[in-house]
């Protein structure tokens, strides 16, 4: 009998520890990098590529923020140099996938390859080490603190002392919905996924659009890169983008490749990736949490279909 | 007929050595800047290749589950149904071996080893059977769900040997070894190379006759070049893409199951550093031709093996041969392209060429 009550209270104890504040802020911290690459992602969605090789673009944008931000000894020199790597590794994906007409998968997972091999491969002959490099050279990314919101008990410790990267990823899912729905580039840029023909009778080039898509999605991998490696901790770890590239795969899809759902759906995502390392903590497996956005995903997928083969199959009876 | 067909192969096979040789020239500017010499690095990896027997067995058991991934990739990718969830089936594939080596050791040294055989390739089938059939049924993209459920494999695999079935001797992020009946037997001192590749070699056997030699393989052909066309010509499409995709899972669970048998001799959460992906480069780079993948399997093999001695001769990081390998998957990714965009501009150049005649 008292045992019970004593395991009520250890219970109650790990949900104090694990669901507070701190959850929130970590769920915001390990959702940023989901959403970056995310909005990357739906622009080659919507212009028609599937993307996977945001995984590897990732992992470059990691690799490359630490050495910009090492040898340079500023954060933005990091910031720079990932983002230029992930131009030029989105430039390859679409000169492979638009004009030399490849298989954007195999180009995919060609890239992820390429980014696992390169940045071990830098990483011993730069810095000759071996798993992971972490110096004090490397200068983190600046935290922002609002003096509005400090003295506000419950936004201070949700919304301050952030990596800024945060607050941008903030501001270019505003910035991509505008683009995507408010502009004709916009509406150019998915015309050239799903008519490309029309989009050609009326003079635009749709090759143009995607490859405008395929760039700033290797731009924004590459920043999301950047915030692993310089947000928080200040290093470079092998394979240090463990996954994320899929699971943003997973918030585009989940989130129908619109910038606000995907926004969403990466937010949820990080928060079961925030409950899982802080369950880990109370010895509570991980893994299931973990998992959460893959089966989400093939969840979603499946009602998604399910519900247009019925409304499909409504407006045959209609029509009849 | 026949000789167009040859041409064409031909044609590909040059495409091939010119893909590899840019990448390894790639690889040896690569080396330069490092300020080491090529010639030396690749020496050292030739050696490292297939120098000793040692050597030459280390290569050969690298072989193992690169060929059977290669073979699961191209069986489903001629289906035209994309398996890329070989590493999630391996995981689950080798678990599977590795429970059923644990638990029943009472079994006789053959049956057991079938046992797990079966399991592991059961396993891994059936895990391939949930994205199929989505895609057959709802025509749910199965490189998505494929991709996904490889997280989830390698997730529950995880759980499980963190947890109810964690070692209980160290902390190994493993289960405990399997019973002394179910180890394939090792094959040359020192190497891991053991009596899997007999098994490799005979199901590579089998999955070459079913692709090339059996109606069954020229109608998975059929189904992917055209399914509309398979099914007026009275193919079952569907079933054809299950059974592709069913067959390819099975083909991955397998290349877990040997990693248990024959190398680790238990579970280990990070198993495979990435097998079926390399497995899936190399039915890539030969176009899902079954000799092929056997022929480059090897090629991928001797690369790895042969890495870690240039990396000691030379201290160049072994992961030169990762960067190789994908420029060569993105070389032959753009092959058509190449050629097309070659035709076009030699095309140009021949009009240009008659224009200036005529100008003279």
């Amino acid at each position: 009998m008292q045992e019970e009550r004593l395991n009520k209270r250890q219970v109650k104890g790990m949900l104090k520890q694990v669901l507070n504040l701190t959850l929130i802020q970590h769920t915001i911290r390990t959702a940023t990098p989901l959403i970056l690459a995310a909005l990357g992602g739906l622009l080659t969605e919507h212009a028609g590529m599937l993307n996977i090789g945001m995984e590897g673009m990732i992992l470059l944008g990691s690799f490359f923020g630490v050495l910009g931000s090492y040898y340079f000894g500023s954060s933005l020199a990091g910031v720079v140099l990932a983002g230029l790597v992930g131009l030029v590794v989105g430039l390859i994906f679409a000169i492979f996938v638009i004009d030399l007409k490849s298989d954007e998968f195999i180009v995919g997972i060609a890239i992820n390859i390429f980014a696992g091999g390169l940045t071990v491969f830098l990483l011993r002959s730069i810095f000759g080490v071996k798993g992971a490099f972490s110096s004090p050279d490397i200068i983190p990314l600046p935290r922002l603190n609002f003096p509005g919101i400090s003295s506000i008990p419950f936004l201070n410790v949700i919304l301050n002392n952030h990596s800024i990267f945060v607050y941008l990823s903030w501001i270019f899912v505003a910035l991509i919905y505008i683009y995507l729905y408010k502009t004709p580039y916009g509406i150019w840029l998915r015309a050239s996924g799903e008519y490309p023909e029309a989009l050609e009778t009326a003079g635009v080039s749709p090759k143009k659009m995607k490859y405008i898509g395929s760039i700033v999605c290797g731009i924004l991998c590459g920043f999301a890169g950047s915030h692993l490696s310089l947000g928080y901790l200040t290093l470079f770890t092998e394979n240090m983008s463990a996954n994320r590239g899929f699971v943003a795969l997973a918030a585009i899809i989940f989130g129908t490749a619109n910038p606000i759902k995907t926004f969403a759906a990466a937010l949820m995502f990080g928060f079961f990736d925030a409950l899982g390392i802080r369950l880990q903590v109370v010895g509570v497996p991980s893994q299931f949490t973990q998992m959460i956005p893959y089966v989400a995903t093939i969840v979603a997928l499946f009602i998604l279909t399910k519900r247009q083969l019925a409304k499909k199959k409504r407006d045959r009876e209609g029509a009849a | 007929m026949n000789s167009k067909l040859f041409k064409k192969d031909l044609e590909y096979i040059v495409s091939l050595v010119l893909s590899i040789s840019a990448s390894l020239l790639i690889g040896a500017l690569i080396m330069m800047a490092n300020g080491r010499s090529p010639a030396v690095g690749y020496g050292a990896l030739l050696k490292g290749a297939f120098g000793s027997k040692y050597n030459m067995a280390n290569t050969f058991a690298k072989t193992v589950p690169l060929v059977l991934t290669g073979l699961a990739t191209a069986i489903s990718f001629r289906s035209g149904i994309f398996n890329i969830g070989g590493e999630g089936q391996l995981y689950l594939g080798a678990f599977a071996a590795a429970y059923v080596g644990i638990t029943f050791t009472t079994l006789p040294k053959g049956i057991g080893i079938i046992l797990a055989i079966i399991a592991g390739a059961l396993v891994g089938g059936l895990y391939a059977f949930v994205p199929g059939l989505l895609k057959v049924k709802y025509k749910i993209d199965e490189v998505i769900t494929t991709i996904m459920l490889n997280t989830v494999a390698v997730f529950f695999t995880s759980y499980l040997v963190n947890y109810p079935f964690a070692t209980t001797r160290g902390k190994l992020n493993g289960t405990e070894i399997i019973a002394d009946q179910f180890h394939l037997s090792r094959l040359i001192r020192l190497s891991t190379l053991n009596t899997s590749i007999f098994f490799m070699g005979f199901i590579a056997l089998l999955i070459y006759y079913l692709m090339e030699k059996t109606s069954t393989g020229y109608d998975f052909k059929l189904v992917g070049q055209n399914s509309l066309f398979a099914r007026f010509g009275g193919i079952n499409d569907r079933r054809q893409m299950i059974i592709a995709m069913v067959l390819s899972g099975a083909l991955c669970g397998l290349a877990g199951v040997f990693e248990v048998l024959g190398v680790h001799y238990r579970f280990l959460q990070n198993i495979s550093p990435g097998y079926a992906w390399d497995g899936m480069l190399v039915a890539l780079i030969v176009k899902n031709n079954p000799i092929g993948v056997i022929i480059m399997s090897i090629f991928f093999g001797a690369l790895k093996t042969g890495s870690i001695s240039m990396e000691n001769a030379t201290s160049i990081p072994s992961e030169l041969v990762l960067v190789i390998q994908s420029i060569i998957i993105l070389f032959i990714a753009g092959e058509a392209g190449f050629k097309e965009k070659f035709k076009e501009w030699n095309a140009g150049r021949k009009v240009k060429q008659k224009a200036g005649e005529r100008n003279a």
